[in-house]
Parts: structure tokens; C-alpha cells; sequence
């Protein structure tokens, strides 16, 4: 390669990724280290094993870097670096309240980075995602069916099951499969029929979810399948009629289950329901004015102990004891993921990887837009997490595969491809 | 591809509905965040419902009357003095709706929209309340009511502080009486009758009428009533005097408080007249004092026949007073035609509370005929000896409740610049006013004077 080309290359890189990543790690580190490190004064036990936790993180995130970088060739890794901020933070704020829950939460973490791992390769050709979306499709589907079947009532959602002492929630595995199939299905939307196969598997995903009255969860499904379904189609009828029907059947969901017209009831009432059913979110705004700008302080919160605090409440948590500046920066960072993924999906390769982009990055905020007002009362209390930050398992794993549909929008990803498809023009 | 591209917008109509709910939900902490805060539910402020960590308040002079120690709040140490505050104070609970436990708990607390409550959790102390009242002189009038329900108060027409904040029946907040929500003795025990009270205000009300009668009767002050007993209202009735007054001056028909005169006055100048000065006097308005809505007076004489106005004119009928209102309509008086708006809390952090706002009631002239008039009450009827030094002036009222032993009013002020006070005492079927209120209002003025 000649002088000139590299300097060609190396404006290219600058203009791609506007700071460069290893200042943006070492900020990163940064803010773990003290966060961590502030963490580990307050609690009262484990703290070698979260010490150790802790460490094992920073070294994982230090690995995935520097092999990523030098070994799968990735020159835009701004996506991975907010992955890891934000399971950080959620890893530090759930061990601040549970030391003892800082390695299943690690685990998840390792599980969820494997995940996109494997999804980024699974990603790169568009045959091997077209021969796998019927076998997903059909896995989704039984997944569904096995948790209707096995589900465990959890707070009035029978959205849990058991498997081995290892309590999973299959629609947050299953949210992945729907972009995949969805994207999949969607580019090569030809005939009337495979529409309506994709959408008796929509139907089928969303009318589980109500079955298993896990409300908040089939309307992020319901909301992210508009979202594909407007990329792709552009008739407004078809998507009228879609959501006339889904309306429809919202309403009377709304109007047959008194579970959900129970829940409902508070809204913007939380006040007058205070002791029961909006309990929550009165205690996450008492709590969260409480902290301020700046917080309470770890460990000094009251918000702690009120029940799923670690998982819904999230929130309020680090409103209460991190500061409402901290908190906000947590979720517009979300937004910022976003605009990215829009920006990606406008020079994707394939309609595939725009949808999928898109439909991820949609999702997410959704789901995020659902816990964050849904627990301040600006939207219906709806018991969703708040994506890599709430404790979970399931959770984790499925944010981390999101932004792997997002990331793989990026031709840069697969620098082997980028270069075949640059030989070609 | 281009309208996939164009498509993947709807992304950006996703992520400004989500930046319109951050911004919403920053706006409903910023305008809502003291409230939340403060709730009765912040486990940091609270337990078992009653408050446990918050700045301290204190008298005038500096008595502290509430504060935390070890996570409990602790009051005065003399069981009276608790009782006498109680109203002014509040509870540790909150039953005491316009104390100030309640009334200024974001301040008590050190709530501000930057640290939260960080001082308090972190430091265990809130921001220290000064009340202008006066816990001896709240004590004094506490145990001048002797059991009795009413209520007294006093405040400095020329500032608006209020220095007796006194509302009877009261409770110890550290020892709430069991029976107090069956026992009748504590009947409306929670309410401060002085801001949220209402009375039939008898003869007290004739300071109305004669303001009134002041500005609208050009030769009021010449003419002439006769007193035969009673009063006979033209389309028929009979109103009763308190005695057989013969012929009175304008004047004097105050100072004897003859109801005679006081009717015919009244139907003279007829409802709307009367009703005009009940409302520019402010009467059947609601104030601000220090957070508190004190309760508006009801004159209402939209159905009431000849008879009905003349028995208003003399504070009966279906009006009602505020006892507060009454104190400010004294201090109008004694003021110059003006008042500030009372207040009982001085603020430590801003001015808002307390700020000076005052209200126009009447014109100079008015208020200086009002003066001399209230000031030939007391020198010749109740004596000037039970005010002295201070050239008081003021009106009793002893208002008729039907089948039930009277309410015993007294409204005055000091005509003395430098004495600035004006005072209200009201005695629940207590029985006369110049028997049973005026030695109390005695009382409270001369320990005020010292």
C-alpha cells in the first residue's frame, strides 16, 4: 500500500470513529473503577467475592478490546464500549444492594457477550440467516408454548420458568428471535403467503404474551413488530388495519382482564392508591426526589428495600443514591445507541440489517421508555426491565444480543466482507 | 434501499418521544419534587407516621418548641406551653394540618431541588424554623381560655407577625389523649379555630355596619336613633335589644351596642351597600398565612327580608366570621385603613413567607372614625384600666346561638403607634363578651405590654 493510501485510510478511521477507543476504555475504566470501588466500601458482605467479581469484569472488558481490535480487526467498537459502561453500572448498582447476586450477575454478563459474539458471526451472510429463520421461528413458537405450559405465576405474570434451580424468562430469549425472523422474513417479502405466515408468528408471539398476562412485555413486542412491519411494507392500509386490530385486542384485553384493568387503575392516581397498587411508583418518586441531582450515596438509599428494587425499580435506585444526573446520563445513552443504530441502518448492506438494526434499537427504547415513566407514573405500571442495567439473567442476555443486531448493520464489523465488497465496485 | 433509508427515520420519531418524557419527567421533579419528597411515606423523614428527623422551631425569643433527637421528636418540656403551641407548632404526625410540622416541612427538612434531602440523611439535621408567635404569651391565653373552646390571637398590625397563635380544645403531642377522637371535649380539636374557624360574630360585626354606615350616610355622625327595647323592621319582626336605650347618637349606639339603632341602620342602607363593605372589607375572602388558607366569612343576604338585614346588621343571621379576619379588620382600623397579611412563621431560607403584603380595607378617614369610636368603647364601657397605657380601643360581641349558651367575642387594638397590636378572642358558648372575653384579651394585652 502506497504513503498516500494510508494516510487516505487512516482520515477515514478518524472521520468513522470521532474518539478514539482506547481514551474512551480508559474513561470507561474510570468511572468502574471508582463506582466499583465505592461500592465495596458500603457493603457490609462478600466483599472479596465481589472485589473479585469486579475484577474479573474489567479484565473481560480489557480482553474483548484489545482482541477485537487486534484480532477480529473491529475498528468501531462505540457500541461495545456502552455495553459494557451500562452492564458495569448494572453490575455495581445490583451488587450495591445484593453482594451476594454480583457473580450470577456477572455470569450473565459472560453469557450475553458470548451471545453477541456468536450472533455477530451468525449475522454475517444473509443465507445463513435466511436457512435459520423457519428452525427459529419454530424454536420461538415452542418456547412460548413450553412456558405456557410450565410458567410458574410471578406476579400475576406466568412468565417465569424453572429449569434446574435456574429460573428463566423465555420471552426475553424469544424478543431475539422475533427481530431475527422478522428481519429475516421481511426482506424477501413476496408472496401473500409468506406474509401471512409471518404474521400468524407475530399473532402467535403477542397473543402468548397475553396468555401469560405479561402485558408490558407484548407490547414492546407489539410495538417493535410495527416498526418492521412500517420498514418493510410502506402500504398504509396493511398497517392500518395491523393496528387497528392490535388496538382492538388491546382494548379488550384492557377491558376482560381485571388484572391488568387493576394495575391500570393507578395511573396518574398513584397517589391515591399510595399503599397498594401504586405503591411502587409513589416510593420511587418519594425516593428519587429524595437523592437530588447528586444522590444519597451508595448505600444510603431507602428505595433499596422495596420490593423488586433491583429488577422494575432499578431506576429509582440510582435516581435515589446515584443522582438524578447519573440516572439520566444512564438512559440518554440508550437514546444515543439510537442514533447511532440510524445511522448504520441507512448504509446497511441489506434491508436484513437495516431492519434489524432498527427494530433492535426501537425495541430497547421502548422497553426502556416502559420501566422508566412506567415507574414515575408518566406511563401504566407494566413491570419491565430496564435493559443491562435491572438484575436478570434473561435480560442481560437479550440486551447484549440486540446490540449485536445493531452492530452487525455495520459493514465495518465484517472487515473481510468490506473489502470483497469494495474489490467489487 | 433509498426508501428503507428514509424509513429508518421512524427511529427518530421513537427517540424524541422518549427525550419528551425525560424532559417531562425532569419538569414534574422540578415543580413536584418537594411534595414527593416530604411525603408522609419517605421513610427517611418518617416512621410509624410520625416525623422523625427535621429542623428544629422556635419561639420568637428563641424557646425551641420542636425538635429531633435520636430520631425522635421532642417538644417543649412543660406539658401547658405544648398545648398552647400545639396549633402553631403541629404534630409530629401531621394531624395538625396547618402547624408548622406540616405547613413548612420542605423547609424543616432541608429539601432543595439540587441535594435532595442529602443534608439531612447525611448530617441527620434539616433547616431550623423561627415562629413569630410568643410561647409565654400562647401559654397565658391558653390558660385564659381555662378549658374552655375558642380561641385568641394577636399580631402587629404594622409588621403582620403574629405573637398568640391559641386555639382551644388543644392536646400534648406526646401524650395524645386516647379518647380524643369519641371524647365531645375535643370536639374539632385538630382545627385552629383562629385561621379556620367560623362564628356567628354578633356585635362584633356592628364595626362593619358602622364602617358602612360611615361611607355611606354622609350625616351619620348628627343623626339621632331611638331605643325602645326592641326594633320593629318594616315589612314586619322584631329584633331585641340588650337594653331600653332611649334616644342614642351614632356613637353612642356603638359604644352601648344598641341593636335598635344598629338594625335600622342596617335596613337603611339595605343589602347590597352592606354587602359591598363586607367585601371590600375583605371578609369573606381567604389569606395566605405562612401557607395557611384561612377560612372565608359567609354574608350572604341574597334571600333575606327587611328583618333579615337588620338582624345582620347586628352580626346575626346565617353570617359567620373568621376570627383572624376579624383581628385584621381591627388592626385596618387601629392601622390606618390598611393591614399586612398576618403571618406566625419567619422564614429562615427566603422571604416568601411572611413577605409584607398588605390589604387596603378602608380610607384613612373611615378607619380614624372607626378609632375614636372603639377607643369610647373602652373608656366607657369596659374601662380604660383593663388596657393600660395603651389607648385601646375594641368591640365585644355576644353572639345568639339558638338554644345554646352564646360565643363571647372581643376584637381590639392599641391606638398607640408605638404598641402596634391588635387582638381577637372568641370563647365558644362561652356566655357576654364583656364578661367572659374581655378579661382574657385584659389578660394577654397586659402581659404583652409586660
Amino acid at each position: 500500500m502506497s504513503r498516500l493510501a494510508n494516510k487516505e485510510e487512516q482520515k477515514t478511521r478518524k472521520k468513522s470513529e470521532p474518539f478514539h477507543w482506547l481514551y474512551m476504555l480508559l474513561l470507561v475504566t474510570a468511572i468502574q473503577i471508582i463506582s466499583g470501588g465505592t461500592v465495596l466500601t458500603q457493603i457490609q458482605e462478600a466483599q472479596l467475592e465481589v472485589l473479585a467479581v469486579f475484577g474479573s469484569f474489567l479484565v473481560v472488558e480489557w480482553l474483548y478490546f484489545v482482541l477485537a481490535r487486534n484480532l477480529a480487526g473491529q475498528r468501531s467498537t462505540e457500541l461495545e464500549i456502552i455495553a459494557f459502561l451500562l452492564s458495569g453500572f448494572g453490575l455495581v448498582t445490583v451488587a450495591s444492594v445484593y453482594p451476594n447476586y454480583a457473580l450470577k450477575q456477572f455470569i450473565a454478563i459472560l453469557i450475553g457477550l458470548g451471545a453477541f459474539v456468536i450472533l455477530l458471526a451468525l449475522m454475517r451472510n444473509t443465507e445463513v440467516v435466511n436457512a435459520l429463520h423457519i428452525p427459529v421461528a419454530v424454536g420461538c413458537v415452542g418456547l412460548l408454548a413450553l412456558n405456557l405450559m410450565l410458567a410458574k405465576v410471578h406476579n400475576g405474570a406466568l412468565n417465569w420458568i424453572n429449569v434446574g434451580g435456574i429460573s428463566i424468562q423465555p420471552s426475553e430469549i424469544v424478543k431475539i428471535g422475533f427481530i431475527f425472523v422478522g428481519a429475516a422474513t421481511l426482506e424477501k417479502l413476496q408472496s401473500a403467503r409468506s406474509l401471512t405466515s409471518y404474521l400468524v408468528f407475530s399473532l402467535g408471539c403477542v397473543g402468548a404474551l397475553f396468555l401469560m398476562r405479561d402485558f408490558g412485555t407484548a407490547l414492546i413486542f407489539f410495538c417493535t413488530f410495527m416498526v418492521m412491519a412500517f420498514m418493510r411494507s410502506g402500504d398504509i392500509k396493511t398497517i392500518g388495519l395491523i393496528g387497528a386490530g392490535a388496538v382492538l385486542g388491546a382494548g379488550l384485553i384492557v377491558y376482560f382482564k381485571p388484572y391488568v384493568a387493576k394495575r391500570f387503575k393507578a395511573y396518574r392516581h398513584v397517589w391515591e392508591y399510595m399503599n397498594d397498587s401504586g405503591f411502587q411508583q409513589t416510593r420511587v418518586l418519594i425516593y428519587s426526589a429524595s437523592g437530588g441531582l447528586f444522590g444519597l450515596g451508595i448505600g444510603n438509599g431507602r428505595l433499596r428495600k422495596v420490593y423488586a428494587s433491583t429488577t422494575d425499580l432499578i431506576f429509582g435506585v440510582i435516581c435515589e443514591e446515584w443522582g438524578m444526573i447519573v440516572a439520566f446520563c444512564v438512559v440518554l445513552s440508550f437514546a444515543f445507541v439510537a442514533v447511532y443504530a440510524l445511522r448504520l441502518a441507512r448504509h446497511a448492506r441489506s434491508t436484513v440489517y437495516a431492519i434489524a438494526a432498527v427494530a433492535s434499537a426501537a425495541l430497547l427504547l421502548v422497553q426502556l421508555s416502559l420501566n422508566v415513566f412506567g415507574v414515575t407514573d408518566l406511563l401504566p405500571l407494566t413491570g419491565v426491565t430496564l435493559p443491562f442495567i435491572s438484575r436478570g439473567g434473561t435480560s442481560m442476555i437479550c440486551s447484549w444480543a440486540l446490540f449485536a443486531f445493531i452492530k452487525s448493520a455495520d459493514i465495518k464489523t465484517y472487515p473481510k466482507l468490506e473489502i470483497q465488497m469494495e474489490e467489487k465496485s | 434501499m433509498n426508501t428503507l433509508t428514509k424509513r429508518a427515520y421512524v427511529l427518530l420519531g421513537i427517540i424524541a418521544a422518549f427525550l419528551v418524557g425525560l424532559v417531562l419527567l425532569a419538569v414534574s421533579f422540578f415543580l413536584h419534587g418537594g411534595t414527593w419528597a416530604t411525603s408522609r411515606a419517605n421513610g427517611h423523614l418518617y416512621s410509624g407516621g410520625q416525623i422523625t428527623n427535621a429542623g428544629r422551631i422556635l419561639d420568637r425569643n428563641g424557646v425551641v418548641l420542636a425538635q429531633s433527637v435520636n430520631g425522635k421528636r421532642k417538644f417543649h418540656s412543660d406539658a401547658e406551653m405544648r398545648k398552647a403551641t400545639l396549633h402553631a407548632v403541629g404534630d409530629q404526625y401531621g394531624y395538625i394540618a396547618c402547624g408548622a410540622h406540616t405547613v413548612c416541612r420542605d423547609t424543616l427538612i432541608g429539601y432543595n431541588r439540587v441535594e435532595g434531602i442529602f443534608r439531612l440523611v447525611s448530617e441527620g439535621e434539616g433547616n431550623d424554623i423561627t415562629l413569630t408567635i410568643d410561647a409565654k404569651l400562647n401559654k397565658l391565653a391558653y390558660q385564659a381560655l381555662s378549658g374552655r373552646k375558642g380561641c385568641v390571637g394577636v399580631y402587629n398590625y404594622k409588621t403582620g407577625e403574629i405573637l398568640c397563635n391559641v386555639s382551644a380544645p388543644s392536646y400534648d403531642p406526646t401524650n395524645k389523649p386516647a379518647d380524643i377522637e369519641t371524647n365531645s371535649k375535643y370536639e374539632g380539636v385538630y382545627l385552629n379555630r383562629l385561621l379556620n374557624g367560623l362564628f356567628t360574630p354578633g356585635s362584633t360585626f356592628k364595626l362593619v355596619t358602622s364602617t358602612c354606615a360611615i361611607d355611606n350616610i354622609p350625616d351619620i355622625g348628627s343623626r339621632t336613633f331611638s331605643c325602645s327595647g326592641s326594633f320593629t323592621a318594616p315589612g314586619g319582626g322584631k329584633v331585641i335589644c340588650n337594653g331600653r336605650h332611649g334616644t342614642v347618637s351614632f356613637g353612642k349606639a356603638l359604644t352601648k351596642s344598641c341593636n335598635s339603632a344598629f338594625s335600622a341602620i342596617g335596613i337603611e342602607l339595605g343589602r347590597d351597600k352592606l354587602t359591598k363593605t363586607v367585601n371590600a372589607l375583605g371578609l369573606c375572602e381567604s389569606y395566605n398565612v405562612s401557607g395557611v388558607r384561612t377560612a372565608k366569612g359567609r354574608f350572604d343576604l341574597s334571600k333575606a327580608a327587611a328583618i333579615d338585614v337588620g338582624w345582620a346588621a347586628i352580626g346575626q343571621y346565617t353570617t359567620l366570621m373568621n376570627p383572624l379576619n376579624m383581628m385584621m379588620l381591627a388592626g385596618a382600623i387601629a392601622g390606618g385603613g390598611a393591614t399586612p397579611i398576618p403571618y406566625f412563621v419567619r422564614s429562615t431560607i427566603s422571604d416568601t413567607v411572611g413577605s409584607l403584603k398588605t390589604t387596603n380595607r378602608m380610607s384613612a378617614q373611615t378607619a380614624a372614625t372607626l378609632r375614636s369610636m372603639m377607643r369610647d368603647n373602652v373608656v366607657n364601657n369596659y374601662g380604660d384600666q383593663k388596657f393600660p397605657g395603651m389607648s385601646f380601643g375594641g368591640k365585644t360581641g355576644t353572639a345568639q346561638m339558638n338554644g345554646e349558651k352564646s360565643h363571647a367575642w372581643f376584637v381590639g387594638a392599641s391606638m398607640d403607634a408605638n404598641f402596634p397590636y391588635a387582638i381577637v378572642v372568641v370563647v365558644q358558648n362561652g356566655g357576654g363578651g364583656s364578661d367572659v372575653a374581655v378579661p382574657i384579651a385584659s389578660k394577654v394585652m397586659k402581659a404583652l405590654k409586660g
